[in-house]
């Protein structure tokens, strides 16, 4: 995370800036040095930086001055005094005019690197709301809902993508439909040192084999019919940045190979090309299915499995964090009244308990799409177990006695296509599945026309 | 962790551990071996050159880490990396002090024995390899690392250095696999 954050060190010792620089390029920053504040204010006309470690004495423009002068231009800035003859008025002063620290040189290695956690705390804190609330949640409606965290299981998954983003190790992410996988990647890739570059997104489970191996590799102009002219593909628009791939476990064991081939050397050959393309990028791949089961089968390959599973991040289903229901459930009601203008105040106790007791297969984007639709047919001033009356409790599946996993999935896609009058794309969004999944499903089923 | 990759001369050396002035030799011995089996590089000691009296500073009463790389970096060597080590208190112009010091992704570092010294000796000489791997991990390009229990932590007092056990969090042994890959080739199964 800090690996984006870039600072400025202003001291007139040469050897001072070079050694800091050493220092804080190993804990992860950009840094730029400059020998005279006149200097380092120039720059800050062209250059953005989060943090400043600035030394009082210098010729000219002495370091107070510039901390008063870069507190003027830039408020939130990070300053941090730094002296080789520490006095207390100085320091005192330097926090008056708002330095968050002051430092007496030499330090002590455990001093510096405690002010730079402090120093990360901190900008961590101006920024949680600002890049990981405002931003996303308008670059992505929904972004916001995994983020919704409230039980353990979920504070780990976050510490997890602190620890992670930095490195660029292959990261697999499991979980059913509807958890939020894709939002998990999105945080990933902005917390990563490659957040500057391209998020490139790719379901690998919506189309056909071809169709997917010229979506990865990109395809030469006259590759196959239809192929007019040439196409980048996603490996090769994803370079510097991360390339997702969601439904990692649809991709034949064929294209595993291409694919393993890609990542082992950072390269790529276009379908119908002859020359190999560089892509450096990190891979996130994404799967609701068994993988592990799928090698036993011999449908997925253990060494392409190896290669995208270096760390493993579970997103458990809604019903085992039930603490996240009701937090998740108010959040969304506030989202629709606010959108539709209806008056409500909040849920009665039985449609909590309700909400809780219910099984989520659709998980989160299943329980969204509930709330939606209580709000919309909601009469009084809360919402009432009466609104969520088609929930239908899982407790009832223990009254139809022991039914396999299929023949429950069969049921309730039935209920739910029943419930939208046999409209596919509002099923299959009631579903949290895409459409193409809901038809192969349908057609597994065989519920066309029935 | 890494393991010696098959394909690769095992004569290949990958590390020159150069001693300055007197340092205790098994001392330097166990930095070698501990480079091997970490991270699958093979070390080979120098016989010590001379006092690095180049480097001290007066004013501080030690030696500049400095000043030692650099001169490091015009010894002849045999391997790509060279690490010094040295029984002398080592400095930087903004630190106190340090264990060691070394240029990211370059191909001098150093480390001393000076404050790792215990009454225990094989307490010493583990905490050097610590010290030997966290540097030459600096080497490939890998900066510091705020997962609990990792070699690469930033901030290693005795103490921490003592608690963390001879390993890498997952995300640094990754990349340390896949930069030991780079730098010196040969196929390598990774990631787990
Ligand atoms: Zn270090
Ligand atoms: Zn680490």
């Amino acid at each position: 995370m800090s690996l984006s954050k870039r600072i400025m060190v202003v001291d007139d010792e040469e050897m001072i800036c070079e050694a800091l620089r050493g220092w804080l390029e190993k804990d992860g920053f950009r840094v730029d040095v400059t020998f005279s504040g006149q200097e380092a204010l120039k720059r800050t006309e062209d250059s953005f930086f989060d943090i400043y470690l600035v030394d009082v004495k210098m010729p000219g423009m002495n370091g107070m001055e510039l901390l008063t002068r870069l507190k003027e231009v830039q408020p939130e800035a990070i300053i941090i005094m730094m002296t080789a003859h520490g006095s207390i008025e100085t320091a005192v002063e330097a926090m008056k005019r708002g330095a968050m620290d002051y430092l007496c040189k030499p330090f002590d290695p455990d001093e510096l690197s405690l002010l730079m956690g402090r120093v990360m705390a901190h900008k961590a804190l101006q920024e949680e709301n600002i890049a990981l609330k405002e931003q996303l949640v308008e670059s992505h409606e929904g972004f916001f809902d995994v983020f919704i965290i409230h039980s353990d299981p979920m504070r780990n998954i976050f510490s997890t993508i602190d620890e992670v983003a930095k490195s660029s190790a292959p990261i697999l992410i499991t979980g059913e439909t509807g958890v939020g996988k894709d939002m998990v990647a999105r945080a990933i890739h902005l917390r990563s040192e490659r957040s500057c570059g391209p998020f490139v997104a790719v379901n690998c489970g919506s189309v056909s084999e071809s169709l997917l191996e010229s979506e990865l590799f990109g395809h030469e102009k006259g590759a196959f019919t239809g192929a007019i002219k040439a196409r980048r593909g996603r490996l090769e628009m994803a370079s510097n940045g991360t390339l997702f791939m969601d439904e990692v476990g649809e991709i034949s064991p064929r294209m595993q190979v291409s694919l393993l081939r890609s990542l082992e050397d950072k390269s790529l050959v276009r379908v119908g090309g002859s020359k190999s393309i560089q892509s450096d990028f990190r891979l996130i791949s994404a799967t609701h299915r068994d993988l592990p089961a799928l090698i036993r089968e011999k449908q997925f390959r253990e060494d392409f499995y190896y290669r995208i599973n270096v760390i493993t991040i579970n997103i458990p289903p809604l019903r085992e964090r039930q603490d996240d229901i009701p937090v998740l459930a108010d959040h969304f009601l506030k989202r629709y009244t606010e959108e539709t203008g209806k008056r409500l105040e909040g849920f009665t106790q039985r449609a909590i308990s309700l909400l809780c007791s219910y099984s989520w297969p659709g998980n989160i984007r299943e329980l969204r799409n509930v709330v939606e639709r209580a709000v919309v047919i909601a009469r009084g001033r809360m919402i009432g177990a009466e609104e969520l009356t088609f929930l239908n409790p899982c407790a009832d599946v223990a009254s139809f006695g022991p039914i396999t996993l299929e023949e429950l999935e069969l049921n309730h896609i039935r209920a739910t296509l029943d419930s939208c009058n046999g409209n596919m794309v509002r099923a299959s969004k009631q579903l949290g599945i895409d459409r193409s999944t809901l038809m192969r499903k349908m057609k597994r089923y065989n519920l066309f026309r029935t | 962790m890494a393991r010696k990759r098959p394909s690769a001369p095992s004569e290949e050396c990958h590390v020159n551990l150069i001693p300055l002035g007197k340092v205790d030799s098994l001392a330097v011995s166990i930095v070698a071996a501990n480079l091997h089996t970490v991270l699958g590089l093979n070390a080979d000691a120098l016989p010590p050159i001379g006092n690095p009296d180049f480097a001290f500073l007066p004013l501080r009463n030690q030696y500049s880490a400095g000043k030692i790389i650099k001169m490091l970096e015009t010894v002849n060597g045999s391997a790509k990396f060279k690490i010094g080590i040295v029984q002398c208190d080592l400095c930087t112009p903004i630190l106190k002090f340090v264990f060691g010091e070394s240029q990211l992704g370059g191909q001098a570092a150093v480390i001393s024995l000076h404050r790792l010294w215990h009454g225990d000796p094989s307490r010493t000489y583990l905490r050097a390899a610590k010290i030997g791997i966290h540097e030459a991990v600096h080497l490939l390009g890998i900066g510091h690392c705020r997962a609990a229990d990792c070699l690469m932590d930033g901030s290693l007092s005795t103490e921490k250095l003592d608690a963390i056990p001879l390993r890498f969090c997952r995300a640094c042994q990754y990349e340390v696999s896949r930069r030991l890959r780079h730098a010196f080739g040969g196929p390598e199964e990774l990631g787990t």
